[in-house]
């Protein structure tokens, strides 16, 4: 990183902490001067944090140890902020989520054209199902056949986390972006399983489906109408969208993933969770200019809301969660991806079935999406606190892959 | 209760020195009270009255479950209760036919055979299908209610305890006129065993609408040993699962706790007399390991009374 242009006449040109390039606080000094520090440093800190994507583990971090030093001041407050973060806040989340998936998919983009996403597309058949089989019959075996109904989370892969190891392990590689559509496959399909299997709600269907053909309607009439701001699009579709899904008995974090693809983007994608342009006038870039920061802040209020697990609640069939994704996703990767290679297709000449290995582990890593999954399927008590902590646990994942890789030869670690 | 007397007294040989000190006047008759006390059913045990018996995490199968459930048919001889509340993990492991002759049908034939009523709430082992086994009486509900005598009893699901459940809660606490109000589910609001401890978030939910509805007394499981919990905001809360699993010396009392046993499967007996509802939680062994009273609280958040009697067990926790 590098030092702070401003810095002035108060520049200090004292080497900062490796990686992060924080100036250390002096110990002497005006107090003037110690206050620039602090603007100085804080912003950086926060920067960092927030292109690590380390504010979602820091306030799962908090909820862990907050949970269980001080559990009933831990559920008074975070029962009270739950809707506003989970059903409300993260709707910005996947809105962003939604934006990276629109502007890879859509024309120049990183993972156009869309048959590149029919072998993925089938792994992740093979990726949830096999998951979910052997969660069940896990927890059956287990003795805790109650949480059966926690098979949607093994559908899931967070496509942050699971980007960021497969960048440590690939680098730059065709398994990337094979990876990213398996996981966008893979949550489209948790999410549609959580959504028709388990509502949040008694379901209103025909009164959401009209609803949500009037916020189709209107993001269209917008779109036709060439309005570039998305807070048109978020202001009035959105809204009616959000609408749509709460009345009708489903998840509304939802809102903005079907309008997200009406927004105005730019013609030239500039990679998945590349930075938009600041110069960039483009609907969906300032949707993302705009909403960057606010999101991150969301997802430490995500983790601090849903990962606060009390450690005594840990029965044997925690372990459903962890066994299934990372037994379930490289076995039902490799069955389906061998299904479709029998059927015809052809996989990219340079991923091998090390690299499927590798690739399964790394989808294994549900975390955010997996918790938010658990949210909407089940109520607080003793198996949502079960499945929460198989999700964390799960996390076990990434130095598996990184192992995996290791031991295999895959990736920056292949010796050709 | 003489049976019992001359059972542990007559052993001891006529030469015996000891003999001599037993059977001095004084030493009898302690021996024979406490006896007496720890043996049998010592609750009023008055026609007429609302008797049960509460008992959870029981559906091993094993031998430990059927020496319980002798126990409990022993007491039913002369506590004649014929009501049941199930506090969930009703079954372990395989739950097909078989094993709910082997879990349940068999080592509770002789009180299903007198009439005795089970009336169930599942737990986190329990098959979600067990709500529609007859012989649990849950109707087909993961949560319901129902009445005896002066009792409104209210059976829940801990599991999912979702908003619609909440809802169910508050209008049928709300609703209810008996002068009694009973909850029970599997989870406990309170436990201070060391393997899982209290269920905080249930507690953050549950625990306002049982104070502004004026609950009495819940009973929980999970916990596989026995513990009363001191009133907590006017409620009396009691764990009571270790009627077929046990984990011997899990306790870890702490000031909230009034009283616990940790070191056998036991169950509980209760009576309910007018304003007043008498307790006895017993050993497989027949043994009294806790027993007293509840006066009725007057009003929803009253403060009530301590429970009158204290246990005569060493084991027991005051």
């Amino acid at each position: 990183m590098a030092n702070h242009p401003g810095g002035g006449s108060d520049r200090d040109d004292t080497p900062g902490i490796e990686g992060l390039g924080v100036v250390p606080a002096p110990t002497h000094g005006p107090v003037r001067r110690r206050i620039r520090r602090w603007r100085y440093n804080v912003p950086r800190l926060s920067q960092f944090a927030v292109e690590h994507l380390l504010l979602l583990p820091l306030g799962a971090a908090i909820a862990l140890v907050w949970a269980n030093t001080d559990p009933e001041s831990y559920y008074r407050f975070t029962f009270s902020i739950a809707f506003a973060v989970n059903s409300v806040a993260m709707v910005f989340f996947f809105a962003l989520m939604t934006k990276e998936v629109v502007e890879a998919t859509a024309p120049n983009g990183v993972l156009h054209p869309w048959r590149r996403a029919l072998l993925p597309v089938v792994a992740a058949i093979g990726a949830t199902m096999v998951p979910a089989l052997v969660h069940v019959r896990v927890v059956e075996a287990l003795e805790e056949p109650m949480l059966n109904v926690g098979w949607p989370v093994t559908f899931a892969t967070d496509l942050a986390v699971t980007y960021f190891v497969a960048r440590v392990i690939f680098k730059i590689h065709p398994a990337i972006p094979f990876l990213l559509l398996l996981g966008i496959a893979s949550d489209a399909l948790a999410f549609l399983a959580a959504a028709v299997l388990h509502p949040a709600g008694d379901l209103h269907l025909p009164l959401g489906a009209i609803l949500m053909a009037a916020a189709l309607a209107v993001a269209y009439g917008i779109r036709r109408l060439r309005y570039r701001s998305f807070w048109v699009y978020t202001l009035s579709a959105g809204v009616i969208s959000w609408a749509a899904l709460y009345l009708s008995g489903l998840h509304p974090a939802l809102a903005l993933v079907p309008i997200m693809p009406f927004m105005p983007h730019a013609g030239r994608d500039p990679g998945f969770f590349v930075d938009a342009r600041p110069t960039a006038r483009d609907a969906l870039s300032q949707f993302e200019l705009v909403w960057k920061y606010p999101v991150q802040v969301t997802l430490f209020f995500f983790g601090l809301v849903n990962a606060g697990v009390r450690l005594n609640a840990f029965e044997s069939g925690v372990w459903g969660v962890p066994i299934a994704v990372i037994v379930g996703k490289p076995v039902g990767i490799f069955v389906a991806v061998g299904a479709a290679l029998a059927a015809g297709l052809r996989l990219p000449s340079v991923i091998g079935w090390r690299d499927l290995v590798v690739i399964g582990l790394t989808a294994a890593l549900g975390f955010s999406i997996a918790l938010f999954i658990n949210d909407a399927l089940l109520p607080p008590g003793q198996l949502r606190t079960e499945v929460g902590l198989g999700v964390l646990i799960s996390l076990v994942a990434a130095p598996l892959a990184v192992g995996a890789a290791w031991a295999l030869g895959v990736g920056r670690f292949s010796k050709h | 209760m003489m049976p019992a007397f001359r059972c542990i007294v007559d052993p001891i040989p006529v030469s015996s020195p000891a003999r001599r000190l037993y059977l001095t006047p004084l030493v009898a008759a302690a021996i024979a009270s406490a006896v007496l006390l720890a043996q049998a059913p010592a609750l009023p045990n008055r026609p007429g009255t609302l008797k049960f018996a509460a008992m959870g995490d029981n559906g091993t199968g094993d031998r430990a479950q059927y020496d319980m459930a002798e126990q409990m048919a022993k007491v039913h001889g002369t506590f004649p209760f014929d009501l049941v509340i199930m506090l969930g993990d009703n079954m372990y492991g395989g739950q097909s036919p078989a094993d709910y002759v082997k879990k349940f049908e068999q080592p509770y034939a002789p009180l299903l055979n007198a009439g005795v009523k089970f009336q169930a709430s599942i737990g986190n082992h329990d098959r979600p299908e067990q709500v529609n086994y007859r012989l649990y009486n849950m109707g087909g509900q993961r949560y319901y209610t129902y009445t005896r005598a002066n009792v409104r009893f209210v059976a829940l699901d801990s599991n999912l305890m979702d908003k619609k459940q909440l809802e169910w809660v508050e209008s049928t606490l709300r609703d209810a006129r008996e002068e009694w109000k009973v909850c029970y589910f599997h989870h406990p609001l309170y436990s201070n065993a060391e393997r899982h401890g209290a269920s905080v978030e249930l507690r953050v939910l549950l625990e306002p609408l049982f104070v502004k509805y004026g609950v009495n007394v819940v009973f929980s499981g999970h916990d596989h040993v026995y513990e009363r919990i001191k009133p907590q905001k006017g409620i009396y809360y009691f764990v009571s699962g270790s009627a077929g699993q046990l984990r011997k010396g899990n306790m870890a009392p702490t000031e909230e706790t009034a009283a616990s046993f940790d070191q056998d499967l036991s169950f509980m007996a209760v009576e309910v007399a007018g304003a007043d509802m008498f307790f006895q939680t017993i050993s497989r062994t027949g043994k009294t390991v806790d027993a007293g009273v509840i006066h009725r609280q007057l009003k929803p958040g009253a403060t009530m009374p301590e429970a009158d009697r204290a246990s005569l067990d060493p084991h027991v926790h005051q």
